[in-house]
C-alpha cells in the first residue's frame, strides 16, 4: 500500500478516500480484514495518532467494522458500500464537467472523447 | 501521578546570554503521544529551550513542567535529549556505547537498542569513528529511542544526512518506538517530516509566533505547514 499524500489536506482524510477507493474498486471486500492501526501508520508512513483518528472517523461513518479485541473489518453492508461507489463516480463527473464547462467545451463532443480514451485505457 | 498534565509545559521562559535575550517569553506545551516541532531558522534558540527543558542550562525566569513538576533527579529517567551531535567517544563500538548508557541509565532498554539496530542495519561491533554521517545519526538517535522514557527530545536529527538516512529516520516516526511518547524534534527544514508531525511551533527571535496543530490547520483552512510558515514569516 503506497498513498501519496498532498499537504493541504488533513491526512486523515486522505487516509479515509484511499479506503473509499480501495473500497469501490473491489481491492478491499466486504467483509475483508484490514490492518491494525499501527500496521498501517507504518504501511504508509503516517503517524499512528492519525490512523487512528482515520479509523475513528471511518467506524462512524460504518464503513468498517471494530468488535471488541478483533482486527477491524471492512462493513458488508451493501448500502454502505454502494453508497461509497456512488460518493467517488459524482466526484469525478463534477470535476470533469467542471474542466469541460470552464473551457466551453459541448458535452458530446467530451463524452465522445471521454469514452474512446477510457477504451483505450484497458 | 497527576491526571490530565501529561504534558511539557514551558511557561514564559526567558533566557539570556550576557546582554543578549536569546528566549523572551516563550510559552508553549508538548503533550505526551504527540510529536511537536519546533521550527525556526538557525539561531532562534530551538537548541536553548531543549537544554532549559532538560534542566542542562538555567533559565532567567519563567517555568517548566513536566507532568506538573519542575524537573527533578529522578526526571532523567523519564525524559531523555539527543544532541545534534553524538557524546560518545569516537573509538567506542556500538556495543560500549550500549554499555555506557546501560551504566547510567535505569530506563535503559537493551531489547529496544538491539531492535533499532537491525530496523537500521548496523552491526554493534562497529567502531563509532568508522561510521558514517548518516549512520553517527542514527547510533545517536539509537541511544535516546532505547530508553524506556516518556518524553525524547530531537535536536536536528535530520540535519546533514543523506536522503536515504533521512527516510529510515522518519519511518521510526510511524512506529512503536515513538508511539505514546511526548516528542519534541527541532528542524529548519519541514519537508520529511510534514505528514508526520501533529503539532508545530513557530519560533524567531526568542518569541513563539504561532503554535498550531497539522490537521487542524490543514482541516479548517487547507493550509500546508509551509503555507503557515509563508505567512508567519513573510508577514
Amino acid at each position: 500500500m503506497k498513498v501519496k499524500f498532498n499537504n493541504r489536506d488533513p491526512v486523515y482524510v486522505q487516509v479515509i478516500r484511499h479506503f473509499k477507493e480501495q473500497i469501490a474498486s473491489g481491492y478491499f471486500e466486504p467483509g475483508q480484514e484490514i490492518p491494525s492501526r499501527r500496521e498501517l501508520a507504518n504501511q504508509l508512513k503516517i503517524n499512528p495518532n492519525t490512523a487512528q483518528r482515520a479509523y475513528k472517523e471511518m467506524e462512524e461513518q460504518g464503513l468498517i467494522l471494530t468488535e471488541g479485541n478483533l482486527p477491524s473489518r471492512i462493513s458488508k453492508d451493501e448500502q454502505v458500500l454502494e453508497m461509497v461507489r456512488e460518493e467517488l463516480i459524482l466526484e469525478a463527473v463534477d470535476t470533469f464537467v467542471h474542466s469541460i464547462r470552464s473551457i466551453n467545451i459541448p458535452i458530446h463532443e467530451a463524452l465522445h472523447l471521454a469514452k474512446d480514451k477510457y477504451e483505450e485505457g484497458n | 501521578m497527576e491526571w490530565g498534565i501529561l504534558m511539557i509545559e514551558i511557561k514564559d521562559v526567558t533566557k539570556k546570554f550576557g546582554k543578549k535575550k536569546v528566549l523572551n517569553g516563550v510559552s508553549f506545551t508538548a503533550e505526551k503521544g504527540k510529536i511537536t516541532c519546533l521550527i525556526g531558522i538557525n539561531g532562534v534558540g530551538k537548541t536553548t529551550i531543549m537544554k532549559a527543558i532538560m534542566a542542562l542550562s538555567p533559565i532567567a525566569s519563567g517555568e517548566i513542567l513536566i507532568d506538573g513538576k519542575k524537573i527533578h533527579k529522578e526526571s532523567y529517567e523519564k525524559i531523555t535529549f539527543i544532541p545534534d551531535t553524538i557524546t560518545m567517544l569516537p573509538q567506542m563500538q556500538i556495543r560500549d556505547a550500549f554499555v555506557f548508557m546501560a551504566d547510567f541509565y535505569d530506563s535503559w532498554n537493551q531489547a529496544r537498542a538491539s531492535e533499532l539496530l537491525r530496523f537500521f542495519k548496523l552491526q554493534e561491533t562497529d567502531r563509532i569513528s568508522d561510521l558514517s554521517k548518516g549512520n553517527t545519526a542514527k547510533v545517536n538517535l539509537i541511544l535516546g529511542l532505547a530508553m524506556d522514557v516518556d518524553y525524547v527530545l530531537m535536536d536536528e536529527p535530520f540535519s546533514g544526512i543523506d536522503i536515504f538516512s533521512r527516510e529510515q529516520i522518519a519511518d521510526v516516526f510511524t512506529s512503536h518506538l515513538i508511539e505514546d511518547r511526548g516528542v519534541i524534534i527541532t528542524t529548519h527544514e519541514i519537508n520529511d517530516i510534514e505528514h508526520l508531525i501533529d503539532k508545530v511551533v513557530l519560533l524567531d527571535n526568542g518569541v513563539v509566533l504561532k503554535e498550531f496543530d497539522t490537521e487542524e490547520i490543514r482541516e479548517k483552512e487547507g493550509k500546508s505547514v509551509v503555507d503557515v510558515m509563508r505567512e508567519v514569516y513573510e508577514a
